[in-house]
């Protein structure tokens, strides 16, 4: 019998997967950097991490705190700049980038802007980043929504997905062919794009939820994988890399948040 | 610390590891550098990639487009083997003044070679292009006024063009970027996998290593990945990009390598002089380019004809750079008493309270 695990474990895992050995890969903070770490550890020995402040080739010993984070790891094998990381994507030397979302449509185009009026926002979200460019130029996208939503039309377009479906992105003649976005992964599953009209579809369900679960969040008819699969349970190992290296993202950001203020409190001394 | 760098000469790392790209030169070049190349020369006027240049008049390998930043050593005994159709340069070597000659004059007489002329800067905007991805760049516009710009050669209308500033409506002059196919070069150190490593005069050294498609590097030692891991600011080619590596202690002598040894006179004299006719310049790539099978041969015939005391006397004495501390607080989130440094609690406590939560599911 296996170990029990978080649902924040399961995600991690889920994205992990998406890593293949000798690959490069830009990792953001959050979940991509340890789901990048337990890739390298368990997936991916020879796969190159890295970040887009221009880290290259790193063994993440710490989950990052941001993207120039050098404290994470033990050296690494290349310094080089921003601007050389963005053009090495643009070059196609990159072969996946991960990317958080606020708002996704329907065919994988990205909101995390601003929602609602974008000159007087209901919400402000922290803008582009990397994510637009990368998006663009990165061989394939994981992207990632923990808090955001499904909608009909983004309040904002921040990064091409398959821009209007079907071949519109290659069409365009903006983007690397076949670059795009590869899956999303939300709390409830894993969701693809059809390879013909490019529209989002689930692929993969998490145990314990329903495709009515699914469904609710997404304002049009989703369409489901005939084969349908159910996100499987995390081996011990894979736990027990992600509880070592990463405790906080095993116990999920309220919970560790409100363990650390806790444990901080008693140790601070006024003098 | 600093001592124990030296000790990595010569340790090479085992070569069954499936990420090693440690080759002999031979085979890089064989496999690597292909007849009607566009073939760059990475370093620039120091630390040529003499060895990996000699492999490859060795091989015989031909119909190049040569881009060579200063084309001294390295073009003159490529266009004088016969390996260069056309030249992209920005300067060449004229042995012995007026009097002498160089392999690209006789060259360029004979009609065997064409040589399209750009100023330093322009050739080096041409791979910065290429390193980025860019299809051209812009230059700066005085040689407008010049025959840099008039007189044109194999490139045509594409050695320059001048745009439009979309911004101020002023002329801007551009030039095309350069991605050649195979880029060979010589570095201090590198790792089994390619990480190479590079310090003193830059030139354009990364870019043209960058904007090729396939990139051979030589170094004077081959160190472990620790070595580099601690030192990435001298990396200037990543390993993902790199197609071979070959570890050639003497490499690019008779030029220098900083930290190895300093500019041979005596042998570039012999070359310079051999160089102005081309009986002169072929009996000297006999002796030392056809006439070595691998730069140890080279180096013991060098021994052997005039002993060690030149090479002993160009050695270069250590003046080491102060390390660059890449140490933080801590690697792991586990304390010394096994607390998690943030939550402050074990491994145990941890899953107790997950489950307490309600946050594990079996």
């Amino acid at each position: 019998m296996t170990k029990p695990y978080t649902l924040q474990e399961l995600l991690v895992i889920a994205v992990a997967k998406e890593i293949r050995d000798h690959e490069n890969i830009i990792l953001g903070v959050g979940l991509p950097t340890t789901a990048g770490a337990l890739a390298k550890t368990l997936y991916a020995p020879h796969a190159t991490l890295m970040m887009e402040s221009g880290i290259i080739d790193f063994e993440p010993l710490l989950p990052l705190n941001h993207i120039a984070d050098a404290h994470s790891c033990r050296g690494f094998s290349y310094a080089t700049d921003l601007f050389s990381a963005f053009t090495m994507t643009y070059r196609g030397f990159v072969d996946v980038c991960f990317l958080g979302v606020g708002q996704i449509d329907k065919y994988g185009n990205v909101n995390t802007t601003a929602i609602g009026d974008y000159y007087k926002p209901t919400m402000r979200l922290p803008g582009s980043g990397g994510a637009a460019d990368f998006l663009s130029y990165a061989k394939r996208t994981v992207l990632t929504m923990l808090g955001g939503n499904f909608v009909n039309k983004l309040d904002y377009m921040t990064s091409p997905g398959y821009l209007d479906g079907g071949d519109s992105r290659d069409k365009s003649g903006l983007f690397p062919k076949g670059s795009g976005p590869a899956m999303l992964l939300t709390t409830k599953g894993v969701f693809r794009f059809d390879p013909e009209t490019k529209e989002i579809y689930l692929a993969q369900i998490h145990p314990r939820v329903s495709i009515d679960d699914v469904k609710k969040d997404v304002p049009w008819d989703l369409k489901i994988a005939p084969n349908l699969s159910e996100t499987p349970h995390p081996t011990d190992e894979e736990i027990d890399f992600i509880r070592r290296f990463a405790p906080a993202m095993s116990a999920g950001r309220e919970l560790s948040l409100e363990l650390t203020i806790n444990n901080m409190m008693k140790k601070a001394k006024p003098t | 610390m600093l001592k124990k760098y030296s000790t990595y000469a010569g340790k090479r790392s085992p070569m069954k590891n499936e990420n090693s790209k440690i080759m002999t030169a031979k085979d890089a070049i064989s496999e690597f550098v292909h007849d009607g190349d566009q073939l760059v020369i990475g370093n620039y006027t120091v630390g040529s990639c003499a060895e990996l240049i000699y492999e490859v008049i060795r091989q015989g390998k031909k119909d190049f487009t040569l881009y060579s930043q200063s084309g001294i050593f390295d073009v003159e005994v490529l266009v004088g083997a016969g390996c260069v159709n056309r030249l992209i340069t920005t300067y060449v070597l004229r042995a012995g003044g007026r009097k002498g000659g160089s392999a690209v004059e006789r060259a360029l007489n004979a009609g065997t070679l064409e040589i399209e002329d750009y100023t330093n800067f322009d050739y080096n905007a041409r791979l910065v292009a290429g390193m980025h991805g860019f299809t051209f760049i812009q230059v700066l516009e005085g040689v407008m006024a010049t025959d840099l710009f008039r007189k044109r050669s194999f490139m045509g209308e594409d050695k320059f063009r001048v745009i439009k500033c979309p911004y101020t409506g002023k002329d801007l002059l551009t030039v095309p970027a350069a991605n050649p196919d195979v880029c060979i070069v010589h570095v201090q150190r590198a790792d089994k996998s390619g990480n190479a490593q590079y310090w003193g005069a830059l030139g354009s050294v990364a870019a043209a290593a960058l904007a090729s498609k396939r990139i051979v590097v030589s170094c004077e030692e081959i160190v472990e990945h620790d070595v580099i891991r601690s030192s990435p600011h001298l990396t200037i080619i990543p390993a993902y990009r790199v197609s071979a590596v070959v570890e050639i202690p003497w490499g690019a002598h008779p030029t220098e390598v900083l930290g190895h040894y300093n500019i041979d006179f005596f042998m570039y004299g012999l070359f310079v002089m051999a160089d102005g006719t081309a009986d002169g310049l072929k009996a000297w790539m006999d002796e030392w380019i056809y006439g070595c099978e691998n730069r140890a041969a080279y180096i013991d015939r060098y021994i052997h004809r005039f002993g060690s005391g030149i090479l002993d006397g160009i050695k270069a004495k250590a003046f080491y750079s102060a390390p660059a501390n890449y140490g933080s607080a801590f690697t792991t989130r586990w304390d010394r008493e096994g607390r998690e440094r943030n939550m402050g609690l074990t491994m145990e406590e941890l899953e107790k309270t997950l489950r307490e939560r309600g946050k594990l599911y079996d």
